[in-house]
């Protein structure tokens, strides 16, 4: 216990320096403890690139993994610097109006703690913010799989990561219009998840399908991913990330309040799965493994607007939903013919769309009080007024992101090309785009026996 | 029968003198059975068929026989037996089905020369087996072909291990056994399989543990149908949105239908027949029986519509009916024998295990 106590001790003294003279004051606990769980959130957070890497490799074929997965790392660092010169300013700067954040450019934080009681550290709520955006942009990336040219992730990084992401941020989350429209997103089912799948969304269309996706009676094939296991890793990390996502997302340990929203998430989460795999059992009469995986997944991306909004009961029933839904929208996508590799429409969109009007149906009067958004949902007396700034929150901001990321591809596309050639295609991003293969003795192995062939 | 085109079909299939003029014979005979297609009841249409088909598999060893000869390697030295198994020991060959095959011959007298025999009919299957490949059988995927030494051996050898099966009947021996019970002498010696299934009639019906493996298998496939009493169909490729017949359907009930017959010690090998037996036997009752043979009947023509491919210049199907020959009307027909084989399976799946608890 005195070693417990000395180290959180120590910890203190190496965040606020200046009061190593005098005794920790409540006031400098709260502080220093709500900066130490939004830092533990953020980690978690960025741990979720780990996943995404595993669910993108996973999902993909093997002659894209290495290229799949060192993408992921680099956009996450091009992503931090852009969001560190212009996003976080658009997104939070304090000169702004209610469409746009402005100033704090080239961010600049204060070295200690500076501010009002019951906050926390200004550099750890960047870092916070930076990891969300960068997930957004890793889930937009979803639908650039297997046949983007690399020069085109780095051009799409700097617009989404500089404007279009922090826009949306800033109406929800940074005293926008939504914001006072009390639009509840509590950790981004609409800012994060949504806008990502949105972009990816706009990216799959003007890329148009991977070959070999669709035949030309218009029957779909099923490209598989190269590894399932990896897959499911990924899902288990990302689950675990989600806590600090969502959990994280209160800012502020006081009250414990983070507690119960991990709490929710958790329902939703294993909800999700359920619900995917018995419905593919149900209709399919086999249960798939990959939509399974969605289905966690969608049931953590649906409850991420609603988990600090709903009773235990609705988070089930939200989970249960998603689950359901991520199946139907796989099916639907395909029959669409738009090909989404890594079912980030579906997980992210749909699921996203679902999680942000759930509020305008569960939200109870105390937690919207509690969180200080919005009002109660229809289930909860609160009228159909909650469940319109929901619908109006995800038609504005989902026509605004996919405006944007279709003009800024369509111009990548038009000036230096967004779709890497045919023959690329087939030999695999990891040979055209970076001259080396993600798994060199199987692939090696394979061209040999072409030739040979 | 009285059709005399196709009398004088069968008739040019027994003088030919070269598998090119049988593949001719066999083109004519798909043309026109394509053309019965429509007219013909279901039971006609697949008799006249498999009447072909055998017809021109003895032509075939016939062919083969003489031409071992001609290469100087004899005649058969001892009395033999060409037995199909699949859908051609069923009777229930389509346009399109494979070879399943094997070759059974009597022991040889002591003191004759064994290797020699045994050379004999190695060579002579091989022949057959490429000869009627290139009539437009594929060789069966699983290998289950006359060429196979396995499948081709001598009385003895063949009850030697169907003993050895019986003592140790792990999942693949099972599956051999199920083989057999569908096999039938397409030319030669009748008795020399009939010594082989006694065999194993006799013994099956005391091995409990045999009867549960056999049941395991038989249950392998099952009825293409969802708990919403959809169809389940396939969900990628150039075959999305077909039902596979073959696997969803036909197969489920033949297997059923086989493994009752079995338990009742019932040698004939065609579904239907089979079910006509169960019936004397008072196995099953005479509303089961109409309502099976219906519903068998259906599959039957539903296997029909199958897609039919050419393949290396050989006859094959993916046992699928394509989603755009299903209209409203066939999807309800399908559904509703659907249901019957997801009823019968259950049936035989209670029965067996209560009978060899």
């Amino acid at each position: 216990m005195v070693k417990k106590v000395s180290l959180t001790l120590g910890a203190l003294l190496l965040l606020f320096p200046t009061m190593a003279l005098a005794a920790p004051s409540t006031e400098m606990l709260d502080i220093g403890l709500n900066s130490l769980w939004v830092m533990l959130a953020a980690v978690l957070v960025i741990l979720m690139q780990g996943g995404f890497i595993l669910l993108e490799a996973g999902s993909t074929r093997m002659k894209n993994a290495g290229h799949v997965a060192g993408k992921t790392i680099f956009t996450f660092g091009l992503g931090s610097l852009i969001y560190w010169a212009i996003g976080y300013g658009f997104a939070f700067g304090g000169d702004g109006n209610l469409f746009i954040g402005l100033g704090d450019f080239f961010y600049n934080p204060p070295v200690l703690y500076e501010g009002e009681a019951g906050g926390l550290s200004s550099p750890i709520f960047f870092v916070f913010q930076l990891a969300f955006a960068t997930i957004s942009l890793t889930i937009a990336f979803g639908g650039f799989a297997e046949r983007a040219k690399l020069s085109s992730y780095m051009i799409f990084t700097v617009v989404y990561i500089g404007i279009i992401y922090p826009i949306v941020a800033h109406w929800i989350w940074g005293g926008g219009w939504l914001a006072e429209d009390g639009a509840q997103d509590f950790a981004g089912s609409t800012v994060v998840h949504l806008s990502g799948a949105i972009a990816a969304m706009a990216a799959t269309i003007l890329l148009k399908p991977r070959i070999g996706k669709f035949n030309k009676d218009g029957s779909a094939n099923d490209i598989a991913g190269h590894n399932q296991v990896y897959t499911a890793l990924a899902v288990l990390l990302l689950w675990v990330g989600w806590f600090g996502f969502n959990a994280g997302s209160t800012v502020a340990v006081g009250d414990g309040f983070f507690g119960y929203v991990a709490f929710n998430t958790q329902l939703a989460a294993g909800a999700g799965a359920v619900a995917a795999l018995l419905i593919t059992w149900m209709v399919l009469g086999k249960a798939d493994i990959v939509t399974m995986l969605n289905g966690a997944l969608a049931g953590l991306v649906a409850i991420t607007a609603s988990c600090a909004f709903v009773e235990p009961w609705a988070a089930v029933v939200i989970g249960l939903i998603a689950g359901v839904l991520v199946f139907g929208s796989q099916k639907f996508f395909e029959k669409m013919k738009v090909d989404d590799p890594i079912f980030a429409l579906s997980v992210h969109g749909a699921a996203g769309i679902w999680g942000t009007l759930a509020n305008g149906f569960f939200a109870t009067p105390e937690l919207a009080e509690t969180a200080g958004v919005g009002k109660a949902g229809l289930f909860y007396g609160g009228g159909a007024g909650q469940l319109w700034v929901q619908f109006e929150s995800v038609v504005v901001c989902g026509a605004f992101v996919f405006v944007a990321s279709f003009i800024v591809l369509a111009i990548i596309k038009a000036v230096i090309g967004f779709r890497v050639t045919e023959e690329q295609e087939i030999i695999g991003l990891d040979l055209s785009e970076h001259g080396t293969y993600g798994y060199p003795e199987q692939m090696k192995k394979a061209a040999q026996q072409n030739l040979n062939s | 029968m009285n059709d005399p085109h196709y009398v004088r079909l069968l008739m040019d299939i027994g003088s030919a003198e070269h598998t090119s003029v049988l593949r001719t014979l066999r083109d004519q005979i798909h043309e026109r059975m394509e053309a019965m297609l429509p007219s013909l009841p279901v039971e006609q249409f697949y008799k006249q068929l498999n009447e072909a088909h055998d017809a021109l598999v003895r032509r075939v060893i016939r062919l083969a026989e003489a031409e071992t000869a001609r290469l100087g390697m004899g005649s058969p030295p001892v009395p033999y037996a060409y037995l199909l198994f699949g859908s051609g020991g069923r009777k229930e060959q389509t346009l399109s089905s494979d070879q399943d095959s094997g070759i059974v011959y009597e022991d040889p007298v002591p003191g004759a020369d064994r290797a020699a025999i045994e050379q004999y009919y190695q060579f002579l299957s091989g022949m057959v087996v490429e000869k009627l490949q290139e009539v437009g059988y594929p060789p069966c995927e699983g290998n289950v072909l006359s060429s196979n030494p396995q499948w081709c051996m001598a009385i003895g050898n063949w009850q030697n291990q169907m003993d050895g099966w019986l003592e140790d009947p792990e999942f693949e021996v099972v599956r051999y056994l199920l083989i057999i019970a569908d096999g039938r002498v397409v030319a030669g010696d009748e008795r020399l399989l009939e010594r082989i299934k006694t065999r194993f009639m006799s013994d099956l019906l005391n091995k409990p543990l045999i009867a549960r493996r056999m049941l395991e298998n038989t249950m392998r496939h099952k009825v293409l149908l969802g708990v919403f009493g959809q169809l389940l169909k396939e969900q990628y490729g150039e075959e999305s949105g077909s039902v596979d017949i073959k696997y969803g359907a036909y197969i489920p009930m033949v297997n059923a239908i086989r493994l009752l017959a079995l338990q009742n010690a019932i040698s004939e090998t065609s579904t239907l027949e089979r079910i006509e037996a169960l019936y004397e036997r008072k196995a099953i009752g005479g509303s089961e029986r109409a309502v099976y043979r219906d519903t068998f009947r259906l599959f039957l023509q539903f296997r029909l519509m199958t897609m039919e491919l050419m393949e290396d210049g050989m006859y094959t199907s993916n046992g699928k009916l394509a989603g755009r020959k299903l209209t409203k009307e066939t999807k309800e027909q399908l559904k509703g024998g659907l249901r019957i084989g997801r009823k019968l399976q259950k049936h035989v799946e209670k029965q067996t295990l209560r009978k060899f608890r």
